[in-house]
């Protein structure tokens, strides 16, 4: 089977978008597939930095039975170029008969993965219009400090509920089954996530020459 | 003031008091993700191409009405481009808001925020995650939701006046 990977974050490098994928991929290569097609899933994977894809995207996607996007949460829903991608590939793919069956992965700078619940909504209701399958996903809280919290074991320390999370749901991606919406926020005192963003905006705007009265 | 943003290029329904409206007029180029509207030029956003204001504007703003056609639940992309390029009004700090974590307001000013979707084949779904978009942003902006109307065709807006 071949599973997309698809980052919609603006970022070219470096988002949080593309750590979980990074994270995804790694559980995916890991998961026992012997139940299934007793060989590792091939995966594809592409970027929709900006509002257009090319239709040589739009094939190379059609022959994955697993999509998944990962974005990041702007102003309570996708980004505004993801909706632009997602209006442009309903408009290519033609016809329903599609049987990929999609998963969302949205990650937030608030502490709560719930808030990224309305964002997965879309997707879900994208895939009623396009004829895809729903597969659920995963609101992710916390996404701002994903890129501090790389460690050898991603299992322990504060990116455990999301490592839990991916692996339940890579689990059941291999096996193009669904699940339901899971909402997980990283293992670290929401008073100190606060307190160390409040802290980095700060830091960056100093470093940007402002004063700190101006920001 | 009241701002209007709509993806509705010709748009002439007529607004009652001073107002502002946000259409496209001219390409909008996405939000990269930056945060340069927040840590190099705090209220103002860094790309330059005539929609780098709409935080500021929000931040004169009594009103905040959207007229938008409805994709999946949520604004257009222009409408919600204009959105993600606007977050500079609110501040980058965080404050804890009905038990949530949300951002800190920039301005004083309190906005009456209103929706009104259009399009023709909205279903059910959709309409709810509308609704709840509309609900999450008044949360995110400390704002109040006024009304959140849904219509079968641009068409049908005709007669609405803001």
């Amino acid at each position: 089977m071949k599973i997309a990977l698809l980052n919609g974050s603006p970022k070219h490098r470096n988002s949080s978008s593309e750590i979980l994928l990074t994270d995804l991929k790694r559980c995916l290569l890991e998961t026992d597939t012997a139940e299934t097609a007793r060989r590792k899933p091939e995966i594809l994977e592409a970027a929709f930095h900006d509002d257009r894809i090319a239709e040589e995207t739009v094939s190379q996607l059609l022959t994955a039975d697993v999509w998944v996007f990962s974005c990041p949460l702007y102003v309570d829903g996708l980004p505004g170029h993801l909706l632009s991608v997602l209006l442009q590939l309903e408009k290519n793919i033609g016809e329903s008969g599609h049987t990929q069956v999609i998963y969302g992965i949205v990650n937030c700078g608030f502490y709560e993965g719930i808030q990224a619940k309305t964002a997965l909504e879309i997707l879900e209701n994208w895939c009623a219009k396009t004829g895809f399958v729903w597969g659920g996903g995963i609101g992710v809280g916390g996404g701002g400090g994903l890129a501090m919290m790389a460690g050898p074991k991603p299992e322990k320390g504060p990116k455990a509920p999301i490592e839990k999370a991916l692996r339940a749901m890579s689990g059941k991606m291999v096996r193009q089954e669904t699940l339901e919406n899971q909402y997980v926020s990283v293992a670290f005192p929401r008073f100190l996530y606060k307190m160390a963003a409040q802290m980095g905006w700060r830091q960056l705007f100093k470093k940007n020459g402002g004063r700190i009265r101006d920001l | 003031m009241k701002l209007i943003i709509t993806d509705i290029t010709d748009f002439h329904l007529p607004v009652e008091g001073p107002h502002k409206i946000i259409s496209p007029q001219s390409d909008i180029r996405h939000c990269i993700g930056c945060f340069g509207c927040w840590i190099k030029t705090p209220g103002t956003c860094v790309i330059h191409d005539g929609y780098e204001n709409t935080g500021a504007d929000m931040g004169r703003c009594t009103e905040l009405i959207l007229v938008s056609r409805c994709c999946y639940g949520s604004v257009s992309p222009f409408v919600k481009t204009v959105q993600d390029r606007a977050i500079s009004y609110i501040h980058p700090d965080f404050v804890i808001r009905k038990g949530e974590m949300h951002h800190k307001r920039r301005y004083r000013n309190v906005i009456s925020l209103s929706a009104h979707f259009y399009g023709e084949d909205i279903t059910e779904a959709e309409k709810k995650t509308a609704r709840s978009i509309v609900e999450a942003n008044a949360d995110n902006y400390d704002a109040q939701v006024k009304e959140i109307h849904f219509y079968s065709s641009v068409n049908e807006l005709e007669g609405l006046a803001l």
